[in-house]
């Protein structure tokens, strides 16, 4: 576990030593719609471009009233801290996003750059053929950067390693579904984020040795056992910080999270349009959840399933996707009466107020919890 | 005015603009009571194909949502209020929190109930919003919705990407006529559907030519006439025929005007141009500039009503060279129109907005071709479709020497943070930093 927290707190480093042991190139994305598969069957390692937490005071000049997270992406940029990728592909989705990619690849012209359009109307009857074909152009581009044709048998080795990479991550939240769950929500939020920055396959070796040592770990003492939904989240702070109130982050229905690993590409002949169903079946994020809705029956799914005792809704302030589909996630929770806390953050998370917050939601839950009692009398 | 340059007249044309607008207006109104009229959420502005339906009337929240906070801020931020408790970002889009706020209320501002939609169809945008909007009223109701896509991609045109997009963009809206046929009962007219291709591109051109005019100094209009009128054939529906005559009488007042120089505004020494949308409650900003013998000539987004533009060799504003020539076939059916109308480029034609990915020197060229000494830029926060690049688009001006004054508010329909005494001391000194003092008091 320690050896996935060194890499995603050293991501640049990380990021730049595979470059260096593999001469292979890296290509930052801003979208978890990226299909990393083409880019990896290319060669590259993509990198989720991801903020940080530094003051903020170069991005004003090109930017307002965006989200912090792409500011600081767009910051970082700037700042020469994503000096080492060769190139920047974004995908439709959050305009902050779009923003902050466009304006990178203004700034650094010379960057290899690529928009893929993925339907914000996933399910239209033509949308698999659109998406088919935006991969296809995009798998052209690589070809033609790398000079090396993209052959069905990488993209066969590619969709092979990122399906495993979704199993084993899976086997993740199986382990945290347990009435005692042997792993912390912020490990395996630290995984899920590293399986984002790092090389797959070398991922998958490590995971394969990490899954039984936290099998064989003591169960984690019993507590309130919460779900977090809401904007993309770039540290494990608020995991640990219900942690510290005597909860633990069970399960998350986050873009980057959960939605991130839950479906697997189904091998097809046609490799593109195989793609592009996984990536237009995989679950909406919020944005992309607009005519048929999926997001909050999973919500309540995922709650249900992983016996979640209430809900966090962190969004991020300026994050527009979340804010115009909050209204649909309340009406289910409230309908269900399903106890939920939301509040909005910003640059940072202030500890104190959040760990009040918290607090004050575990405090709410905690006395109707017979599960709890029962357990401490035995 | 002790400081008049150029003769001010009022326009003619302002009592049929008003009858026009008017006459839309009731027709929502009605609409909601009357049986067998459907009213619909949205835009159908991409591509008027609702035409072809004679008893639906589409409504757009934006509109909606900016009258309310121009017309009552209590009202409007009842709305909000009722939206916010329901989830809705307090920070999000004041245009959809005051629309569907006031569904949530029940009740309009002069206490009638509020019209029920029908239906929702798709208003694809670069805009976020605009693809989670019409979900509250397809939940509230419940109504069908469908959907529809923005297609994008950036760098120069590419057949290659471009057919399976137009693909998609032809069977989502045949999609959506199909179904209102099937379940609302309703016959869809192919024909007026096909009529009215040719409408729109006539529009355009007199269009095309009002902003050429406005390029001459004095502007013989202001961006506070185009205000009333950029919106009337499309976003505000009327018979093409009428809209066509509406436009050709708009053009000929207009050049009358420029030939005779009579000015928008009688004492233009300065001419600046904006960004979409302005602070639409607080409009007599204009009135002010004007102390100053400022003219707005408008921005980007009214001058949609001249279809995408381009800057000519001879220093003018034209209509942008084509992608790609229209299919060379009949125009019979109404799959037959839509692909002549999507066929020649994918990301069209809302162009101001794709401009900002796909051609972002376009405000650079507009600026250039209507002559603009500076430029002010609104910035609205979280103003997804609103505000995105146009810190970008600001210093690109600089580039070409233009001065940009920008302001600062929580959104178009949403007044809370709007500081107006402010932005007219911006103003000031934006204008006195320049040289220019006011010209009366």
């Amino acid at each position: 576990m320690d050896r996935f927290r060194n890499i995603l707190e050293n991501r640049h480093d990380y990021a730049r030593e595979w470059k260096k042991r593999t001469g292979g190139r890296v290509l930052g994305y801003y979208e978890t719609y990226m299909p990393e598969e083409v880019a990896y069957a290319a060669g590259a390692l993509p990198v989720r471009i991801m903020a940080g937490h530094r003051a903020d005071d170069v991005t004003d000049r090109q930017m307002y009233g965006n989200c912090y997270c792409t500011r600081d992406m767009l910051r970082q940029f700037l700042e020469g801290d994503y000096d080492y990728v060769d190139g920047v592909v974004n995908t439709e989705g959050c305009q902050w996003m779009y923003n902050a990619f466009q304006t990178a690849v203004n700034r650094r012209p010379g960057l290899f750059s690529h928009y893929i359009f993925v339907p914000d109307y996933t399910d239209g009857r033509t949308s698999k053929d659109v998406l088919k074909s935006e991969l296809g152009v995009f798998r052209g581009r690589l070809e033609e950067w790398t000079g090396s044709a993209i052959t069905d048998g990488a993209l066969d080795a590619a969709i092979d390693v990122y399906n495993e990479n979704r199993r084993l991550l899976r086997r993740i939240y199986e382990l945290r579904r347990l009435d005692r769950p042997a792993i912390l929500g912020s490990e395996a939020m630290g995984l899920l984020l590293a399986s984002q920055i790092m090389d797959k396959a070398e991922m998958n070796v490590m995971l394969r040795e990490l899954i039984p040592e936290i099998e064989r770990r003591a169960p984690a003492e019993d507590g309130v056992r919460l779900m977090l939904i809401g904007s993309e989240t770039y540290d494990v702070e608020l995991e640990r910080i219900v942690e510290s109130a005597g909860g633990n982050v069970v399960v998350d229905e986050l873009d980057n999270g959960s939605s991130y690993i839950w479906n697997e590409t189904i091998p097809m002949q046609d490799r593109l349009m195989a793609l592009a169903l996984r990536y237009l079946g995989r679950p909406h994020s919020a944005l992309k959840d607009n005519v048929w809705r999926r997001r909050p029956q999973r919500i309540y799914e995922l709650y249900e399933d992983f016996h979640a005792d209430g809900v966090v809704i962190a969004k991020q302030i300026y994050c527009h996707p979340h804010g115009s589909d909050m209204y649909a996630v309340w009406k289910m929770l409230r309908e269900r009466n399903i106890p939920y806390h939301t509040f909005e953050r910003d640059t940072t998370l202030p500890p104190s107020e959040t760990r009040q917050r918290i607090e004050a939601l575990i405090g709410m839950i905690k006395p109707g919890m017979t599960r709890l009692r029962g357990w401490s009398e035995a | 005015m002790s400081s008049q340059i150029w003769e001010t007249r009022p326009l003619e044309i302002w009592g049929k603009a008003k009858e026009l607008r008017a006459r839309w207006q009731r027709s929502i109104d009605e609409s909601a009571a009357a049986p067998g009229s459907l009213l619909a959420h949205g835009n159908a502005g991409e591509i008027d194909w609702s035409v072809g339906f004679d008893s639906l009337n589409i409504v757009e929240d934006n509109p909606h949502g900016a009258m309310l906070a121009s017309l009552s801020d209590e009202y409007a931020r009842k709305c909000r209020l009722a939206s916010e408790t329901r989830g809705w970002g307090r920070e999000l889009c004041g245009y959809v929190n005051n629309c569907w706020g006031s569904m949530f209320l029940g009740y309009q501002l002069d206490g009638s109930g509020f019209p029920m939609r029908d239906m929702s169809v798709p208003f694809p945008d670069v805009c976020d919003q605009h693809t989670k909007r019409g979900q509250q009223c397809m939940d509230y109701s419940p109504i069908p919705r469908w959907g529809g896509d923005c297609t994008m991609y950036l760098g120069p045109y590419d057949p290659d990407r471009e057919k399976a997009l137009v693909e998609h963009k032809v069977q989502c809206t045949l999609g959506a006529i199909n179904d209102i046929e099937r379940i609302f009962g309703k016959e869809f007219d192919d024909e007026k559907l096909v009529k009215g291709l040719g409408a729109r591109p006539q529009m355009e051109k007199y269009g095309l030519e009002i902003t050429r005019l406005m390029a001459r100094t004095p502007a013989p209009l202001s961006s506070k006439e185009l205000y009333s009128f950029f919106t009337i054939g499309m976003l505000t529906k009327v018979d093409p025929d009428e809209a066509l005559g509406f436009w050709k009488a708009l053009r000929d007042e207009t050049k009358w005007r420029a030939d005779n120089r009579i000015a928008a505004v009688g004492n233009e020494r300065y001419r600046m141009m904006e960004a979409h949308p302005p602070a639409w409650h607080y409009l007599k900003f204009y009135r002010y500039l004007e102390k100053y013998g400022a003219v707005c000539i408008g921005s980007q987004y009214t001058h949609t009503m001249s279809g995408p533009l381009e800057l000519k060799e001879d220093g003018t504003l034209g209509p942008r060279t084509k992608n790609a020539p229209p299919p060379d076939r009949p125009v019979r059916t109404r799959e037959d129109a839509l692909r002549r109308i999507f066929s020649t480029d994918a990301r069209g034609p809302q162009v101001y907005k794709i401009d900002e990915y796909i051609r972002p020197r376009s405000i650079s060229e507009f600026a250039t071709g209507m002559g603009v000494n500076g430029a002010i830029m609104p910035l609205w926060r979280c103003g997804v479709g609103c505000t995105l690049t146009r810190k970008e688009q600001a210093l690109q001006l600089n580039g070409i020497g233009i001065s940009v004054l920008h302001y600062e508010g929580s959104q178009p329909g949403d007044r809370t943070d709007m500081d107006e005494r402010r932005f007219l001391d911006q103003i000031d000194v934006w204008m006195e930093g320049q040289g220019f003092g006011k010209l009366e008091d």
